[in-house]
Parts: structure tokens; C-alpha cells; sequence
């Protein structure tokens, strides 16, 4: 309690509005079918992970077409540390931030080297690359994956308390925090530094930033957030295979980020709505035009890849970011 | 302030958004999910394309097709049914996603030949398949592990689990090829390990032993699988996988002149999927495969016939293939089982039908059906079958000599079962 009258007004402010949204997300859970809570759970995945692209290219300045990749690191990390070591969900999930932060550091001792497009390209090759690496080890499960079980819901929440009940509120209690410890972290001297690293980063050199050293860290922290939206994917579909985290979710991401604004953290949760709904769209399509069974499968890819075309060609900066800016040029009253 | 007052006005609209949506739905009130005065509506998952998709692909349509005779002919107790297929590309994550398509959007009644061990396995996990208490009829699998009644209520098999088929391909190879050097290339997850440790089991030792990892193989890749089988000195090869791994293994084996006998396990080796996938037809000459039907060229056969008939009318321009074949051999089942749950149709219902009167239901496959209170097993044997140079199938030996067993450590036997008839016109009409 003690702790709590400490602390700064803004962050009280912070944690009672995280609270009062958590609070709100399980009310929503009780009273919507379980399509809609399944689809929760997949919207909460997908703000972690957009989390994670906003905090790199958002903020750092760094573009990374890979973060589907660092996804499966951190899904794997955790479906070796529940399968083989049988520890408590909390501590595989934990796992899945430390494996995907450490691969993050050693790819961006990497690429702190390169910039724009190089290090879009080699990061390109990582989405691409990695996940098939899974097909050629066993112990990772080949093409169909590993099973990651994190278990029934508790029974004292009775039998009308559904599996995806259980995978939404894990998955929204993990987003909220998550999203609340990058929204210090963004506010915090290592947001600012970030921010200037990619306004000037020669400026921020000549002002004492060691660019290379903050930029490695971005990537580090991002590829954890990353790590962390893979491993609640894997507890969505219980499951992680390569196949999950393919190229076309590396691109849904980031067509997600930049649909929200790219800078924008709050925008992360409209990006993930985002996300959520193309399928919805998809099947819709797909029953309209016929041969539903062979389309529905690939229309979400050409949904997302003409709104990312269409969003670069209107918008270079997202949608999101350019209603913030002509909310931010309204005069004062 | 101007900052924090944005922050606040993008959560809240965030928020707003979201519930909304989340909100915009409510649930139907049914009496039976997927089940209406006039319609049963049924799923099926499998891999429309995609590398493994030759041959499986057929599979949903056949089954429609059957469901369409059926429905012109009155449907079941006057409800026409009706099949949804979802392509899962035989992908476990996309098999996840479409059963959850299926059973959350789609509101199906039950699953009906959902396809793969590994998807199953996954899907059944997942979706919760046991707790909602969705049957799934007549998986397309034969992992054994699926026999587990406890851990799969609902689930019904019907292809002879991988262990019975590795158990009958061990006595043909003891009574048949007794003395040669034995190779095996297997699958290595559930499916392949499946059948590897009841050939273990059975005390069948192979001198080249070759697993590969479930998905798309490449020429260069069956390229090693022959290198390593000629260099062993294999002189009869079991192979223990999917159509499109059984393909290039035999293109490569045929180009490099490498024939061993070749026993070609019942999953892989339709062969007009293998030559639509361009192994020439002289390899599949002379190779040897369990079968559970007869052939579908055999119009002797009443089901087989009858079956053609509704391909002609119902799946127009669709070759009639094993796997037609067995797609309406699933579509008759379904209707038997549908019908011997009665007209007030539930859920639990059908469970509890397919275990008392299962067994009884008519099936094209020779052998007997082991559905009962405490079995969700389907056929349990198979006859041994040679290709000849058209890939069509004749028993070994000239006649069906049928082999039943169980997936644990019952004897192989040599059984005298005779099948149910087709029912007439290929029209249930049991209760």
C-alpha cells in the first residue's frame, strides 16, 4: 500500500486504467460466443506482437520484416521448456521472452551494422529461413510441430468455462502486461533514446548515445515481445510448428503496424483488430465468389498484401499515424 | 497533457472498437448444434492443396456426392445432409484453425473423415473435441494411438490402425520373403513410428532403415533414400508413407534402374495419384500392398459398382480412384450411423449408436468392423494385393486371402468373414 501512494501520479494513473480495461475484457468474455472469445484471444497475441514492431521500427528505427521468426523462437522456447522439463505455464512463457531476447541480441549485435533495406533483407532471409529449420530437426518435431498443452482451465471455474475462455484470459492478462511494461520502457530514457537514435543518429551520438549498443537493446527487448506473442500463439493452437509462423504472418505483422501507425503504441490494439478481422472478410469474400473450400486459404494473404500496397501508396505512414497527425494539427480549445 | 489526453482518447476508441465488435454476436438457441428440421450439417477437414494434397483432395467430394444421391433419394429421415470442407493443406495449425471454423462458426453436427495423424492429434487437443463431445466419424488415419477410447470418446476409426497393417505386412514378409535383405523408408512421426514398433514387435528386422520428417520430398532427397537402400543391398522395401513421398521415391528408384520388391504400405500407393505424380507405371508393376477394399476397377463387386454409378451422376468428370472409393464408403457409413441414432438426432445419441450397432453398419472393406462400448476401432484386417502393369489391383495369390489382428499383441489370422451386403440401390435403411 506504501508502495502504491509512492508511486507517481501518471503511473497510479496507468495502472488503474490497465486494470479497468482487464476488468472490462473479462466481463466481455462472460457474454460473448466462443468464436468471439477465441478470436480475443488471437487479437491479444497479435497486440503483444505489434508491441514488438513498434518498439524496433517505431521506435529504434530499425526495420524488421522477421518478427514472425523471433514468434517461433519464443514458441519453441517455451514448448521445449513445458514438454521437457514439465515446468509451471507461467515459467515456459517466461522462457519463451528469455530464448527469443537472447537470439534477438546475437541478430542484433548483427544488425546494428547494417540499415534500411540490408537490414530489411537480412531479417527477410530470418523470416524465411527459420521456421524451416524446425523441419529438419527432430527433437523440434519436424513439419508437424510440437503439442504445447498448457492444460484444462481450473475446475473450480465449473464446466461452462470453455478452453478459449481460459487461452483469452491468460492471453489478455499476459497482453496487458506486456503492453504496460513496454509503455514504461517506450517512456522511460531508453524510449527517448530510441527516438532520437532514429530522428538523427549522428546527433544522438554527438549528445553521448552509444547508437550501436541502444539499438542492439531494441532489438533485444523486441525480439522478447516477440518471443512472448509466439508462445501465447502456440497456446492458442496448442501447438507450434513451423508452419505457424510462416512468411505470411512476418508480413500480416507488419502490414498490422503499419495499418495502426507504426509509432503508435495504443494503435497497436486497432492493428490487432485488424489482423483478427481479415479472415472475417476472407470467408465472407470467398462465399461470394464460389470455390470457398480452395480460396479461403489465400485470400487473407492478398487482403493483407493490397492493404499493405494500398497503405504505402496513400498513407506511408499508416492510417493510424496520419489521424494522430491531423488530430495533433486541430487547434487547441 | 495534450499527449496524455491523445493516449487516452486512442484506448478508449481502441476499446470501443474492440468490445463492439466482440459484442456484435450472440448465440443461437438449438436443440442439437448442426442439426435442423430439414438439414445435417457435417465437417470435414483435409488437404484440398498443397504437396499432400493428390488423391486426398477427392476424398470431401466423394462423400458429398454420396450425400447428394442420398438426399435425392429422401435424405436421412427426411433431412438432407450436408458436408463442409475445409482445406487444411495438411497442415496441424490450419487443420486447428478450420476445425475451429467448423465447429465455433459454422455450427457443423459432427466431424466426418478429418484426415492426418499429426492434424488429428492436434486438432482433437485444441478444438477439445472429447469435451464438446463432437463425434468424429471415420478418421482418415490409422494411427493406433486414436484406439484409445478414453482418451477419444467420441472418435471412431475406420481404416485398420497402422500396427495391424505393420503386423500383417511382417507375416506376409515372413511367409513370403523369408531369407531376403528387408529396407523400410517410414514416415518418422505417429504414423510411420506407429507401424515401425509393431514390425519390431513382431520381430522384423530390416538392414536399412530409413525414417524421413513428415512434409514435401524433393528428387534429390528419395535420390538418398535409393542410395542408401541399393548400398544395404535391400531386395525387398517397405515403404511406410504418404502418396506424395511414395512418388518421387519410386520415379528416382525407376530412373537409377533400382527394383527392389517394393510393399507399398495402404497409405501411399493409389495408383493413379502415383502416376498423375509421374511414376511410371512399370515401377508400380509387380509391387505389393495391403488393401482393405477391393479394387475400383473391380465391377464385379456390388459396392464398388454401385458406388461408380453415383461417381457418374453425382461427381461428374472425377476418375474413380481408391480414394472415391473410400470417400463414399465413408458417406454410406455416415448415413448408416446417422440413421441408427434415430430421428430425434443428438450428439451423444450418435456415440452411443456407432457403439452398439457399429459393428453391424455394411462397408465396401472385406473385414470386420470393431466398434463397440469399449472399441472406436473400425476394419481390422487387410488381404495382401499385387499391381500389375495398368497399377490396378488383384489379390496376392488370386484370391482374397483376408488377415485380421488387433494394434497390440493378438496373433495375425487368417479370417473367414463375410461382409454385409450393400444395402439395395446403396440406400440405408437400417435404424
Amino acid at each position: 500500500m506504501e508502495s502504491w501512494r509512492k508511486a507517481r501520479p501518471a503511473v497510479r494513473k496507468k495502472i488503474a486504467i490497465f486494470v479497468l480495461i482487464g476488468w472490462v475484457l473479462l466481463i466481455i468474455g462472460d457474454r460473448v460466443d466462443e468464436l468471439r472469445v477465441y478470436q480475443g484471444a488471437q487479437m491479444a497475441m497479435y497486440t503483444i506482437a505489434l508491441a514488438s514492431i513498434v518498439l524496433l521500427t517505431g521506435y529504434s528505427g530499425q526495420v524488421s520484416l522477421g518478427n514472425g521468426a523471433m514468434m517461433a523462437v519464443g514458441g519453441y522456447g517455451a514448448a521445449l521448456t513445458l514438454n521437457n522439463l514439465g515446468t509451471p505455464i507461467w515459467f515456459a512463457f517466461l522462457m519463451a521472452i528469455v530464448t527469443a531476447s537472447l537470439f534477438g541480441a546475437l541478430l542484433g549485435a548483427a544488425a546494428a551494422r547494417v540499415s534500411g533495406p540490408y537490414l530489411a533483407g537480412t531479417t527477410l532471409a530470418l523470416a524465411v529461413g527459420l521456421p524451416a529449420i524446425a523441419n529438419q530437426f527432430a527433437f523440434l518435431g519436424g513439419e508437424p510441430g510440437l503439442l504445447f498443452d498448457v492444460g484444462f482451465p481450473p475446475e473450480r471455474f465449473g464446466d461452462e468455462f470453455t478452453q478459449y475462455k481460459w487461452f483469452f484470459w491468460i492471453a489478455c492478462f499476459i497482453a496487458l502486461i506486456a503492453i504496460f511494461v513496454t509503455s514504461n520502457i517506450l517512456s522511460s530514457r531508453f524510449g527517448r533514446t530510441w527516438r532520437a537514435i532514429r530522428g538523427n543518429s549522428l546527433a544522438a551520438e554527438l549528445c553521448g548515445v552509444h547508437s550501436a549498443r541502444m539499438k542492439v537493446l531494441a532489438f533485444t527487448v523486441s525480439s522478447g515481445l516477440a518471443g512472448l506473442a509466439g508462445a501465447v500463439l502456440a497456446m492458442t493452437i496448442s501447438l507450434v510448428a513451423p508452419g505457424a509462423y510462416g512468411l505470411a504472418l512476418s508480413f500480416a505483422l507488419v502490414t498490422g503496424a503499419v495499418l495502426a501507425g507504426i509509432s503508435s503504441l495504443p494503435g497497436v490494439v486497432l492493428g490487432a483488430f485488424i489482423l483478427v478481422v481479415i479472415p472475417e472478410i476472407s470467408v465472407a469474400l470467398a462465399d461470394r465468389l464460389g470455390d470457398a473450400d480452395k480460396l479461403n486459404n489465400y485470400l487473407p494473404g492478398l487482403i493483407v498484401s493490397v492493404l499493405l500496397i494500398l497503405s504505402v501508396i496513400f498513407t506511408p505512414n499508416g492510417p493510424g499515424e496520419n489521424l494522430r497527425k491531423h488530430r495533433h494539427k486541430k487547434p487547441a480549445h | 497533457m495534450i499527449r496524455k489526453t491523445r493516449i487516452k482518447r486512442t484506448w478508449l476508441a481502441a476499446a470501443v472498437i474492440a468490445s463492439g465488435s466482440l459484442l456484435a454476436t450472440a448465440l443461437p438457441a438449438n436443440a442439437e448444434t448442426g442439426v435442423s428440421a430439414s438439414e445435417i450439417k457435417l465437417g470435414i477437414t483435409l488437404p484440398l492443396t498443397g504437396a499432400a494434397s493428390p488423391g486426398y483432395n477427392k476424398i470431401g467430394n466423394a462423400i458429398n456426392a454420396y450425400f447428394k444421391y442420398v438426399n435425392d433419394n429422401g435424405g436421412v429421415y427426411g433431412r438432407k445432409v450436408t458436408l463442409i470442407q475445409k482445406n487444411d493443406e495438411y497442415s496441424p495449425q490450419l487443420s486447428i484453425a478450420k476445425t475451429n471454423e467448423l465447429i465455433l462458426r459454422d455450427k457443423v453436427f459432427a466431424l466426418v473423415g478429418p484426415l492426418g495423424t499429426a492434424n488429428f492429434t492436434a486438432t482433437h487437443k485444441s478444438v477439445g473435441l472429447a469435451k464438446r463431445g463432437v463425434p468424429s466419424l471415420f478418421l482418415n488415419t490409422g494411427f493406433s494411438g486414436f484406439s484409445n477410447k478414453k482418451s477419444y470418446p467420441s472418435s471412431f476409426m475406420i481404416l485398420p490402425s497402422y500396427a495391424m497393417e505393420a503386423k500383417i505386412i511382417a507375416q506376409f514378409l515372413k511367409d513370403n520373403h523369408a531369407g531376403k535383405k528387408l529396407g523400410i523408408v517410414y514416415q518418422n512421426d505417429e504414423f510411420g513410428i506407429d507401424g515401425l514398433g509393431a514390425f519390431r514387435a513382431a520381430g522384423t528386422k530390416f538392414d536399412v532403415s530409413i525414417p524421413y520428417t513428415s512434409g514435401t520430398q524433393s528428387a534429390a532427397t528419395a535420390q538418398t533414400w535409393v542410395s542408401q537402400l541399393a548400398a544395404g543391398g535391400a531386395q525387398v522395401v517397405v515403404f511406410f508413407g504418404v502418396t506424395s513421398a511414395t512418388a518421387p521415391l519410386l520415379a528416382v528408384a525407376a530412373a537409377a534402374k533400382y527394383a527392389p520388391q517394393w510393399i507399398l504400405g495402404s497409405v501411399g500407393s493409389d495408383p493413379l495419384t502415383l502416376r498423375a505424380l509421374g511414376v511410371p507405371v512399370a515401377v508400380l508393376n509387380g509391387a505389393q500392398t495391403p488393401a482393405g477394399n477391393p479394387s475400383p476397377n473391380d465391377t464385379s463387386d456390388e459396392y464398388v459398382k454401385q458406388f461408380q454409378e453415383i461417381n457418374t451422376k453425382y461427381n461428374t468428370g472425377t476418375a474413380f480412384d481408391d480414394y472415391v472409393l473410400q470417400g463414399m464408403n465413408i458417406g454410406l457409413m455416415t448415413v448408416q450411423a446417422l440413421r441408427a441414432a434415430g430421428k430425434n438426432l443428438t450428439r451423444k445419441g450418435l456415440v452411443r449408436a456407432m457403439e452398439t450397432k457399429g459393428s453391424t453398419f455394411a462397408s465396401v472393406a472385406y473385414s470386420p468392423l470393431g466398434f463397440s462400448r469399449t472399441s472406436n476401432v473400425g476394419h481390422t484386417g487387410y488381404y495382401m494385393a499385387v499391381m500389375d502393369a495398368n497399377g490396378d489391383r488383384k489379390p496376392f495369390g488370386g484370391k482374397v486371402t483376408l488377415y485380421t489382428t488387433d494394434s497390440g499383441s493378438g496373433p495375425v489370422v487368417v479370417s473367414t468373414f463375410k461382409r454385409p451386403a450393400m444395402p439395395a440401390k446403396g440406400l440405408p435403411s437400417n435404424s
